[in-house]
């Protein structure tokens, strides 16, 4: 399963970026991180380069609720992106905000998973549910099949 | 006339430099008072020198924060450069300069000299008569070092490297060691005039579980880099990384090897020194604690033997410090040295040999890279992660290097990448570390030890 990662905007906070990287490829997935500092425009062509199933958006500064308001136009933009899995994830929201407000709002956005200030592995946790309740993965344990063989690679 | 006389032409030649009138500023640093050199200062003075951190967007500002700096007895002032200018953006900090000083709101995270100019900053600096450090984060520094050193600013710290990696995604690295060795050159010829120039690099990199080799060879590289451009007073430096025995281990290779280095090159005579950054990661919100954490820290600094410390405030884990704060800071580090006496020599052999044969494994394969130039040799060792810094936001940066901290929180290297670390020193660090946990409980281990601090 191919996943495209990576920071929105401006913001150039790097830790988290790196660490959802390091956790994506435990769990077995095929990932392609595009860092921190990222537009818009590059994550959907990066989808369409890679052939990606899932978009992971993240921010630390608040600064993708500017960006998110534009993901349907541009998306629009693009052929055969209609079944792409988008989850966003991080700091949502510039100053403080409550996520019973945020999260309807980031689904109207255009997003299927919304994490907002939610732990890294409970974020991957929720992922892992909605592929399998699309059917794209048979049961948590295909992932984690692949997930165990590639911790057995890491500490050989 | 020289091509380095025609470059400095064109750059001060920018529309936002009021006129350069070269031989009056050669004049100013021939005739300077010594007492503006740090290089003098190292010379003739035994105890660390303390330095704050600290930029305002106008004159009057920060001549107000030197006035504070100096009751709490300061040795080094700071001048902290803007983001805006230290992206070159000269136009933006102008328009926010003005903004700042109409409506006495700050508008912008440091100082812009350059739109200040030379002859307006020098009133500052030569009125306090305290050496003054240049802290910025620029690729591209020309015009602002040559402002600072015609403003009487004699210590510029930066790299082509430690002011690259940590700070960008992708400004071209091999266009930031051409600006610097512009920079290195200048500094060489003002240095010839008085007291030298001294360059100082900037070991905390991005803070985040960077272990001490890649720290080390990155001091050594930015030194030689310097010294072979002619520079004769450097400072290498890193910030404190957890643990207090690695620190004093980190401390003891990075000034035995720096003189070797040098000496490799034929630059024996020039002057190095130790520069300590107090905790540059995460802050404790809890101010209180926060002090408690800074005081450790110059603890640490006189157990490292540095020549001089850069302080942090009580307010770090809030924004940008009012003066008050960072005054108190250097008044109660001073106290801290003041009261530190009799410290006991500590030595890790085994630790010290270890980090050792990392740094001249990692040196070794730079310098057989095939490139002409030490700039090239360099430039292509972090393009093929020979050199890797964990958690650089740059694209050249492999970011294949894994480490986590032992049980005394030591930084090891759980996952070399392309970095040459040695057989031997790779099985040591791993075994001192509990790996026998999925990725999923080593990542949480990681967000921990990022975080150790707060």
């Amino acid at each position: 399963m191919k996943v495209v990662t990576g920071v929105v905007g401006n913001d150039i906070h790097v830790v988290a970026n790196r660490l959802i990287e390091l956790s994506l490829n435990a769990r077995g997935y095929e990932v392609f991180n595009l860092g921190v500092n990222t537009y818009l425009e590059e994550f959907f062509d990066a989808v369409v380069e890679t052939g990606a199933e899932i978009l992971m958006i993240s921010s630390l500064n608040g600064e993708a609720e500017g960006w998110s308001r534009e993901v349907k136009a541009l998306k629009s933009k693009y052929k055969n992106l209609d079944n792409l899995i988008m989850m966003i994830g991080g700091n949502l929201v510039v100053g403080t905000g409550n996520a019973e407000d945020i999260v309807p709002r980031y689904k109207n956005y255009g997003f299927d998973i919304v994490c907002h200030q939610v732990d890294l592995n409970t974020g991957l946790d929720m992922l892992e549910s909605l592929l399998e309740e699309r059917g794209l993965v048979e049961n948590k344990s295909e992932i984690k099949n692949i997930k165990e063989s590639a911790i057995q690679e890491r500490n050989s | 006339m020289s091509l380095l006389q025609e470059e400095r032409e064109i750059i001060l030649s920018n529309e936002y430099v009021d006129t350069f009138d070269f031989a009056e500023v050669t004049e100013f640093v021939k005739n300077a008072s010594k007492d503006l050199f740090i290089s003098h200062h190292f010379k003739n003075q035994n105890k660390m020198l303390v330095q704050p951190r600290g930029g305002f967007p106008t004159y009057k500002k920060q001549f107000a924060l030197y006035e504070f700096f100096v009751d709490a007895n300061v040795d080094v002032l700071p001048l902290t450069i803007d983001s805006n200018t230290r992206l070159n953006d000269y136009a933006t900090s102008k328009k926010m300069l003005r903004l700042s000083e109409e409506n006495n709101v700050d508008m912008l995270n440091g100082y812009p000299l350059v739109n200040h100019g030379y002859r307006t900053t020098r009133k500052m600096i030569t009125h306090f008569n305290k050496p003054v450090s240049l802290r910025h984060g620029t690729p591209d520094a020309r015009l602002l070092i040559e402002t600072a050193i015609a403003s009487g600013i004699f210590e510029i710290e930066g790299g082509p490297i430690t002011y690259l990696l940590p700070y960008s995604k992708n400004f071209p690295l091999d266009k930031a060691f051409l600006y610097w060795k512009y920079v290195e050159r200048v500094c060489a010829n003002y240095s010839k005039l008085n007291e030298p120039i001294n360059r100082e690099s900037f070991g905390p990199l991005t803070a985040t579980l960077v272990p001490p080799s890649i720290t080390i060879v990155i001091q050594l590289l930015e030194m030689l880099l310097s010294l072979e451009e002619g520079v004769k007073s450097f400072s290498v430096s890193f910030s404190q990384q957890g643990s207090m025995n690695q620190d004093i281990v980190t401390g003891a290779v990075l000034k035995k090897l720096a003189r070797y280095y040098a000496e490799q090159i034929n630059c024996g005579d020039a002057a190095i020194h130790l520069v300590y950054h107090q905790w540059m990661g995460a802050f404790p919100t809890n101010k209180n604690y926060a002090e408690q954490l800074i005081n450790m820290s110059t603890v640490i600094a006189s157990m490292v033997g540095a020549d001089k410390i850069i302080t942090k405030t009580r307010e770090e884990a809030s924004g940008i410090p009012t003066k008050e704060a960072n005054a108190k800071t250097v008044a109660n580090t001073q106290y801290t040295l003041g009261i530190l006496n009799g410290l006991p020599n500590v030595v890790d052999e085994e630790e010290e040999e270890m980090l050792t044969l990392q740094v001249k494994a990692i040196m070794e394969a730079v310098f057989n890279d095939p490139a002409d130039t030490l700039w090239r040799k360099v430039f292509n060792s972090i393009k093929n992660g020979v050199i890797d810094v964990p958690f650089s936001p740059h694209i050249i940066n492999h970011n294949n290097m894994i480490t986590i901290r032992d049980a005394k929180k030591n930084i090891r290297i759980i996952k070399r990448g392309n970095v040459p670390i040695p057989d031997r020193c790779y099985a040591y660090d791993k075994a001192q570390c509990d790996l026998t946990k999925d990725t999923t409980s080593i990542v949480n281990d990681i967000i921990h030890d990022i975080g150790i601090m707060q």
